[in-house]
């Protein structure tokens, strides 16, 4: 009974996405009730299936009654129930998040219960044109989202991604179309048997649709060089969407990437080509690096950490082309904790911004003195995403790297050691930019007098040799007018956070560093996957 | 192993005096110091006990994986027990005696535990940890007294940080090579780290060259924090030696030899006490280096004979710590030639101190008589470099050490209590005092006239009364020998008397040279390494500068470089970039 659970989860959200746009007819704000309840049932739903895979192992259901591989097939094994249940959860949470701060309207909750509805299918989907029906449901409605504030710099990021997102979704259909010539068949369990009895791991077609595929792929994670349009989306996108995509879009790509390389083309592709693997450890290195020095470049806050989470998938698909049991046991990792760590940011940054209209580094100046919950969180989460331990960041890296160090130990190749010097320096890049932020939270002096006193009597302060306190006190000068927390005259920003999504940020920072102490039950829980498609 | 001996190996002794230690700080001054003695007592007793089939391997564990052995137990670490709990607790009485703070009693228990703990390790790694323990504590000891106490502590400190140091990388190469830190497992140390165990051992030894903090030390800490110091840190550093080169090495016993001249020469140039009797540790180290260093050249009877000076020599050299340390504490004097013509009112002390002298200067019926004999005897079966009589090197070296000896007690008596009218009429010993010296005036001669129970407390005992050795230290040869040595002695004292004065004056020991050359040395390295580090600094901020500016203004580079474009990808390019690398995969996967 519980397999008819799987298609529930991608039905009820889309159907449910009808609702507020049919209700909102007649009811306003019909969408928060609607979108909660459904998210609650497809998190109530995660829970059930990741229950049953984790107890009594994975199972499938057919579409329809029409039996693969002719008919399309939903699976749940301990891979895709644990992206399931990240899906859940953080779209759960995204909804306190949005109920505070925004966006509300109907036209809002629909677009998100159908991107929630797109991302379980995604996790869930046994078939590759399935997948990218999913994928496109995922790109369209996250197009959409991004716009969702309806600024011209908004507009012009969503239609930077909606262009350069259809090129790429197109690659991996033209990928997909290969295989599909190739074997015949579109069931992902299918394919991998079809290669090998019509085809081979060095059949053009196969090569050339695996190519496809992951440049389709790279785009959708946005590895460097490709990233383009993910800086803009996550800088312009409403606070509440930044939070949502940053934390679930890409992952449940990466997802995909992992899924199609290892149960469709599986290792032994890898194996047999070493061009293909070599191609996406180098452009995994390069993303790793690229990403993190953009990175500590930025001033601001969300597109600093869009930048991160390039080099960050980048760590994941390093641990894709390794090839290494514990490598991709650490991307698997990475990736939950990841899709968390940036959930909980990205929850932050908002919050901030929302609370004190801090946008920018400068001006997070002393705000652990106001919020100090809010801004420990921060911390905490930033500590993780460096990988200091304990947290789930330093699992996953810890794995990736092991894992490297291993493969680069059995062939002896230099690219694993190199890449475990890459995923150092790396930490070093994401030390200095978490530093930045931390720094300016905690140590950045703002002289709350002066500052008062200087908005009663601005003549006060106004010679270039009074700068009351560095670059913090004049970017508080600067923010006098616009918004700061000390002055109270400006209604825009309430200097305070809404209570519930701090919980919920509170709970994401804590769950980071418990989950750190979980390495031993991320190694049991998915060990049945991993030996499997190692075998 | 009757049940009474198993119970004595489960107890650890170094636990039961650290205890006393504490009790010393917080109990009312007498009883402390009663427990204190009764804890060293118990030692004493304890090893003394455990000679009659306790030995072995007791208290064997795991340490960090590593397998040690807390409470090791064979002949050499009992008649090392059985003198150090032994002479602790005259120590322990001397101390009450000679108005010793609490906290002196205290700190001079904890390093009498510490000591205790490396005679009984069973392994490298707890000697090592006990090692270690033992120079912390013994420089709290010197700190505690204060003044001029302090400087020479730090000295003290920097040496025995070094020497342990050093002795440790010997532990880690040894572990590194052998796999094991047991003692059992291996043969003294391993070959490869012969040297770094030499020298890190060789500093608590005092090796010429390495012995400056010795004389440096030990003259300036309360007189029965002296007492303390004389005889456990160079003395058990000769056991660990023993326990590093069990086959010896000529180098050894030439190193002997050499020390037991060197420190004979500058103890006669001494006019400090307490400094004098320092160097003549070094010398006496000496006669034990070489009695252990011909362990394969002559046999288990050298080593028997370095065991033996080691034994008495941990009873006289304390005991004239203690004669000399009633003196100072009476007088308040510390030069001998402000004293003289003691002897008439300090009678007791000059009584002990003509005991300690003679055993140390081995007179016929004292202790040291019977030791420095068999090492002498040793050294006289080898016949490397030999000069005249029949002699080596090696038996002329100790032989020459031996006049010199002599002459140096003969000195430091003379002073203390001829030499001239009596212008200081201080009171004798107090009783506590006494008490402590007679226990170990009582064993000098104990041990010099009943020699066979010396013999009977040390290792190899079998081999020494077998018919081969048949060791008789009254034979005619021994005495003559000795006979020789005295009238040397005295002859040589008072024939140099007046160039010795003068040599006094000009000559200096090696820290001359050492103390200002490391005190120069380390300030220009803190110099060098502070503005170097400083250039590293500033370079390095400058650069980090740079590349802050660029990161931060990229377009302006761009500006300023000439080139006018926008950097970041817009649409068009993104596709750009999107087909490119597809073009790129798709051509490195079919054609690579």
């Amino acid at each position: 009974m519980t397999d008819v659970l799987l298609p529930l989860s991608i039905a009820v959200p889309i159907v449910a996405a009808t609702l507020p746009l049919a209700l909102g007819l007649r009811y306003d704000d019909v969408g928060w009730p609607v979108a909660a309840v459904t998210t609650l049932g497809v998190v109530g739903s995660a829970a059930a299936v990741a229950l049953e895979v984790y107890t009594a192992g994975p199972f499938d259901h057919e579409l329809g009654g029409f039996a693969p591989p002719i008919g399309i097939e939903l699976v749940a094994d301990e891979l895709s129930a644990a992206v399931f249940l990240l899906v859940a959860l953080v779209s759960a949470a995204t909804l306190v998040l949005s109920r505070a701060i925004g966006p509300r309207g109907n036209a809002f909750h629909s677009a998100y219960l159908l991107l929630t509805g797109g991302l379980v299918g995604v996790a869930l989907t046994g078939d590759l044109f399935n997948l990218f029906v999913f994928l496109e449901i995922v790109g369209l409605t996250t197009y959409a989202l991004i716009a969702a504030d309806r600024s011209g710099a908004s507009a012009y990021a969503s239609l930077k991604y909606l262009v350069v997102g259809t090129v790429g979704a197109s690659l991996y259909l033209v990928g997909v179309g290969y295989v599909f010539l190739a074997t015949g068949t579109l069931n992902m369990a299918d394919v991998s048997t079809q290669i090998v009895e019509q085809a081979s791991y060095t059949d053009p077609l196969i090569r050339a649709g695996y190519a496809f595929i992951v440049v389709g792929f790279a785009l959708k994670i946005a590895l460097f060089p490709v990233h383009s349009w993910q800086p803009d989306a996550y800088q312009r996108a409403p606070d509440a969407v930044t939070t949502l995509v940053a934390a679930l879009v890409s992952t449940v790509s990466a997802y995909a990437l992992i899924r199609v390389s290892y149960s469709v083309f599986t290792v032994d592709f890898l194996a047999a080509n070493d061009a293909i693997t070599t191609g996406i450890l180098v452009v995994s290195g390069v993303s790793i690096l690229a990403g993190s020095a953009l990175a500590v470049m930025q001033s601001d806050l969300k597109r600093m950490f869009a930048y991160s989470s390039v080099a960050q998938f980048g760590m994941i698909a390093a641990a894709v082309g390794i090839a290494d049991e514990t490598a991709l046991l650490g991307g698997v990792v990475h990736l939950v904790g990841h899709g968390l760590m940036k959930f909980g940011l990205f929850c932050g940054l908002a919050l901030l911004a929302a609370g004190y209209g801090a946008r920018r580094v400068e001006d997070l100046a002393s705000l652990a003195r106001d919020a100090p919950f809010a801004a420990g969180a921060l911390a905490v989460l930033g500590l993780s995403l460096v990988g200091i331990p304990p947290s789930v960041g330093f699992l996953g890296k810890w794995y990736i790297a092991l894992g490297a160090v291993r493969s680069a130990g059995a062939t002896g190749g230099v690219v694993g050691i190199g890449l475990a010097a890459v995923i150092l320096a790396s930490t070093l890049f994401t030390l200095a930019y978490v530093a930045r932020v931390i720094e300016q939270l905690y140590f950045a002096g703002v002289d709350r007098e002066a500052a008062a006193h200087g908005v009663t009597a601005p003549g006060d302060r106004g010679g270039p040799g009074d700068g009351t306190d560095r670059d913090a006190g004049s970017a508080v000068a600067d923010g006098g007018d616009g918004g700061n927390a000390g002055d109270g005259v400006d209604a825009a920003v309430p200097g305070t956070v809404p209570t519930a999504p701090l919980v919920v940020l509170v709970v994401a920072a804590l769950v980071t560093v418990g989950l750190g102490f979980a390495g031993a039950g991320f190694e049991t829980l998915l060990d049945p996957y991993l030996s499997e498609v190692f075998a | 192993m009757t049940g009474a001996t198993a119970a004595l190996t489960a107890i650890p002794p170094y636990l039961v005096v650290a205890v006393a230690s504490l009790l010393v700080l917080a109990l009312p001054r007498a009883v402390g110091h009663g427990l204190g003695a009764l804890a060293t007592a118990f030692v004493f007793a304890q090893a003394v006990l455990l000679g009659d089939g306790g030995t072995g391997a007791h208290l064997a564990t795991e340490f960090l994986g590593f397998d040690v052995v807390l409470f090791n137990v064979d002949p050499f670490s009992l008649l090392m027990g059985v003198v150090v709990g032994f002479l602790a607790t005259a120590a322990v009485l001397y101390a009450y005696g000679s108005d010793a703070p609490k906290w002196v009693t205290s700190l001079a228990l904890i390093y009498v535990a510490t000591t205790i703990g490396t005679i009984y390790a069973g392994d490298w790694l707890t000697l090592i940890f006990f090692w270690e323990l033992m120079a912390v504590t013994s420089t709290l000891l010197v700190w505690q007294y204060g003044g001029a106490a302090v400087r020479a502590g730090y000295r003290y400190a920097l040496f025995h940080g070094t020497g342990g140091t050093v002795l440790l990388a010997a532990v880690v190469v040894h572990f590194a090579n052998a796999g094991t830190f047991l003692f059992s497992a291996t043969t003294g140390i391993h070959p490869a780290a012969t040297l770094l165990a030499a020298i890190g051992i060789g500093i608590n030894c005092g090796f010429i060259f390495l012995h400056s903090w010795l004389p440096d030390t030990y003259p300036r800490p309360h007189v029965a924090a002296s007492v303390f110091l004389s005889v456990f840190t160079t003395k058990t550093a000769v056991y660990v030696m023993y326990r590093a080169f069990p086959e010896g090495g000529m180098w050894l016993a030439y190193l002997g030899g050499f020390m037991a001249v060197y420190g004979a020469f500058f103890a006669l140039l001494q006019y400090d006490p307490r400094r004098l009797l320092s160097y003549h540790i070094q010398a006496q180290v000496g006669y034990m280096l070489a009695g252990l260093g011909l362990a394969t050249a002559v046999g288990e009877f050298a080593v028997t004979g370095g065991f033996a000076h080691l034994f008495n020599n941990v009873l006289y050299k304390s005991l004239l710590f203690m004669a000399v340390g009633v003196v100072i504490y009476r007088t308040g004097l510390e030069d001998i030639r402000e004293m003289g013509g003691l002897w008439r009112v300090m009678p007791v002390t000059f009584l002990v101190y003509v005991v300690g002298a003679a055993s140390i200067t081995a007179v016929p019926g004292f202790n040291g008589f019977i030791s420095k004999g068999m090492v002498l005897d040793s050294a006289h079966e080898v016949h490397n470099y030999v000069l005249l009589l029949d002699g080596g090197l090696l038996w002329w070296l100790l032989v020459l050490g031996g006049v010199g000896t002599f002459m140096s007690f003969i000195k430091l008596g003379y002073y203390v209590f001829f030499h001239g009218s009596a212008t200081l009429s201080p009171d004798d010993a107090t009783a506590f005092q006494t008490a402590g010296m007679l226990l170990a005036a009582g064993a000098c001669v104990f041990f010099g006239v009943f020699y066979g129970q010396l013999i009977e407390l040390m290792p190899f005992t079998e081999i020494i009364r077998s018919d081969e050795v048949y060791f008789n230290p009254y034979s005619t040869s021994h005495l003559t020998e000795s006979a020789a040595l005295l009238v040397a002695g005295f002859v040589g004292f008072f024939a140099l008397k007046r160039p010795l004065g003068w040599l006094a004056h000009h000559m200096r020991d090696v820290d001359a040279v050492l103390f200002p050359a490391a005190f120069y040395a380390g300030r220009w390295s803190v110099w060098g390494v502070t503005e170097g580090w400083a250039a590293v600094d500033r370079a390095t901020m400058r650069f980090v500068a740079g590349a802050k500016w660029v990161a931060m203004n990229p377009r302006q580079l761009l500006a300023n470089a000439g080139v006018d474009a926008e950097i970041r990808a817009g649409i068009g390019r993104s596709v750009l970039f999107l087909t490119l690398t597809a073009a790129v995969t798709l051509f490195a996967l079919l054609l690579g």
